[in-house]
């Protein structure tokens, strides 16, 4: 394999880690508050649908990044008012946002625009993408690390900030506390209720970015498939990670950059596409087992 | 996860101490009151849906229900897009009513569906009964031996199978695609199906034109052997004690990962069952990507129903109405039929959410 399909395939791993990274934050943050979130799914598929919907309407893809920020706090707020004081069972409820987001962005797109699935305007630009000053210049690395569209850079970024977030600051403290014993963080006057609508918020608005990245982030199309179970395997990194944002990082790279060797073994190879089109589902499900695989024997060993 | 499910049932257990009038599980009264009282709901939201969206809410309703129950062929129609929703709702009432969380039918489906195809396009000289036995068993066993493995790992590993088995739906539904276009594409078809199985293992049409067929009746039969396993055996006794308290149940002599294998394999048989009647049926061959998510409309009931086998037997003929009228509806009313999925999460949104639960802290805090 030369050198030059390595950094190929190294440039489009960084490429479509990027939502999953962002949706695994989200994950990672309400697992620290005890809530599995399985609405993840949805979430993007929303986000990705109002980037597009919007970023057209107002004919700037910021604004769509935006109106997909807002409106999906909106429908975060709608679910963790539902999962905190409804009481409504959260996987439950989770499965109702994945399912209303397939239904109402289907709809919605046939509804208004007259479009079946798929949805490409004409005269909507992707988010920028940036050429780095000096890393650019380097020879293997340059072509790997520059040129991403902006949101590949702020998904970094975001990992760095929730690390500080969950370490450094009380708020963290907090939502650790509430993870690890409820009871206990409720006995020491923590705000339960308010950690665990900030966290589900910040999941939500994560999901806003992870799904704006696929749509606007280097095409500009939605399409009622694009989240394909990116909300799970991002929730199977956040397992993989066992919460924490580093081991998680590298959860969502090793599992996007199985999704760009299929990519590449579809245009290259000839084979049917959908044996490749496995391998990411196939690999997620073979780390699971792994991981569990390997705290099984250390489990019996310390017996 | 488990704690969730249970908290279900024990404030059902509560409300038991209100309304005597008990039946197979299921507080008649207040279920049916709570399912209407949620359908309702449901329809409001759709027609809002419409309504901010410029269409004619109560033309499109019309329409759903004059093309899903207007006819003696609109009704078998119905009952057609019932048959598979039976089948997965059975999948779904039995893994939750076990506190397991089993979203991997709909690949059991499609791997079921293509045994059954394949056993049907194969043996095509067998003598019809033997086939269909075969076909049938074929779908059964492939079916429920793909829902084990993510049931295994959640029991032997402790992998969790809620992320298992939505991720291996996916793996399924593409390798069933792989097979029709790989080593069993039939050349000179559209290449997204099988060759058409031989008429020895079709099932018969029951209210022709429409293609309502034998699998409605097995659907039935199936769905009242799941209401008597639930309610009448040892097995469905575990199922509720697993499910209730998995601690309690092992303490009190129930071996728990038998039970949640158990529970595992007959989704999966029920999840393949509901594939061969698609096949056998319906199509004649296997299809990809042929099922919009019955076994996902499977979950819906199940929720919607709190688990209850009869419930959802009841509510699983309603759903396909709404499916068998969706489609029309489209024609008819220029209205989405995707507004069918509108309305299903609205559903789950709010089987999700107790309404007694509200009540009752209330009454306490007055």
């Amino acid at each position: 394999m030369s050198i030059e399909v390595v950094s190929n395939v190294l440039f489009s791993t960084l490429r479509v880690m990027t939502p999953l990274l962002l949706a695994a934050l989200a994950g990672l943050i309400s697992q620290r508050v005890n809530l599995l979130n399985i609405a993840l799914e949805g979430l993007m598929l929303f986000g990705a649908f109002f980037a597009v919907i919007f970023g057209a309407h107002f004919e700037n893809p910021w604004m769509g990044l935006l109106s997909s920020v807002l409106l999906n706090s909106a429908i975060t707020l709608v679910f963790a008012f539902a999962v905190i004081e409804l009481r409504a069972n959260l996987i439950v409820a989770g499965l109702a946002i994945n399912t209303l987001a397939l239904g109402l962005t289907s709809f919605l797109l046939a509804a208004l625009f007259d479009m079946r699935g798929a949805y490409s305007p004409s005269g909507l630009q992707s988010l920028p993408h940036i050429t780095l000053p000096l890393v650019s210049a380097i020879p293997v690395i340059g072509p790997v690390f520059s040129g991403h569209g902006i949101l590949v850079y702020l998904s970094w970024v975001l990992v760095v900030l929730t690390s500080i977030l969950l370490y450094q600051t009380p708020f963290g403290i907090h939502l650790r506390a509430i993870g690890e014993k409820i009871e206990a963080a409720e006995t020491a006057g923590i705000a339960i209720k308010r950690t665990q609508y900030i966290a589900l918020l910040i999941g939500g608005i994560l999901c806003a970015l992870a799904g704006s990245q696929l749509a606007i982030g280097d095409l500009t199309l939605f399409n009622d498939s694009m989240i394909n179970g990116r909300g799970f395997i991002a929730l199977a990194a956040v397992f993989f990670g066992a919460g924490q944002p580093g081991l998680t990082t590298f959860g969502c790279f090793l599992f996007g950059l199985f999704e760009a060797i299929q990519y590449r073994l579809q245009m290259a190879a000839s084979i049917p596409p959908q044996l490749p089109q496995m391998l990411p589902y196939l690999i997620v499900v073979i780390s699971l087992t792994a991981i569990s695989f390997q705290k099984y024997l250390k489990d019996r060993r310390t017996v | 996860m488990k704690a969730k499910t249970s908290s279900l049932s024990n404030a059902d257990k509560s409300r038991k101490t209100f309304f005597l009038n008990e039946w197979f599980g299921i507080q008649i009264i207040p279920s049916t009151l709570r399912v209407i009282l949620t359908l309702a709901i449901a329809f409001l939201m759709g027609a809002i849906v419409m309504w901010v969206s410029g269409k004619d809410a109560l033309q499109a309703y019309n329409a759903l229900f004059q093309s899903s129950l207007g006819s003696r062929t609109a009704i078998a129609n119905s009952l057609l897009a019932a048959t598979p929703i039976l089948f997965t709702s059975m999948a779904a009432v039995i893994a939750f009513r076990a506190g397991v969380f089993n979203v991997g039918v709909e690949g059991s489906l499609y791997l079921g569906a293509f045994a059954a195809a394949w056993v049907g396009f194969t043996f095509t000289n067998l003598q019809s009964w033997v086939l269909i036995t075969l076909c049938l068993c074929a779908s059964a066993i492939v079916g429920g031996v793909w829902c084990l493995i993510p049931g295994l790992l959640k029991l032997r590993l402790g992998v969790d199978e809620l992320v298992t088995t939505i991720l291996l739906n996916y793996v399924a539904i593409l390798f069933t695609e792989y097979l029709v276009n790989g080593p069993f594409l039939v050349p000179g078809l559209a290449n997204a199906m099988s060759e058409q199985i031989a008429p020895g293992a079709r099932l018969v049409r029951l209210m022709p034109p429409s293609q309502l067929n034998l699998s409605f009746i097995i659907a039935i039969v199936v769905a009242i052997i799941v209401i008597y396993i639930m309610h009448k055996t040892t097995l469905g006794y575990e199922i509720r004690m697993v499910g209730d308290n998995p601690d309690f149940a092992r303490w009190s002599g129930i071996n728990v990962s038998s039970v949640i294998e158990k529970v595992m394999f007959i989704g999966g048989i029920l999840g393949g069952l509901a594939g061969a009647g698609q096949v056998m049926g319906v199509h004649y061959r296997f299809i990809a990507g042929f099922s919009p998510g019955l076994a996902f409309t499977g979950v819906t009931v199940a929720l919607l129903v709190r688990n209850s086998p009869l419930g959802a037997l009841l509510v699983a003929l309603l759903f396909g109405i709404l499916r068998s009228g969706g489609a029309t509806m489209e024609l008819m009313s220029d209205v989405p039929r995707d507004l069918i999925r509108v309305l299903e999460a609205t559903l789950i949104f709010f089987a999700a959410i107790e309404f007694g639960s509200l009540i009752r802290r209330r009454r306490r805090v007055n």
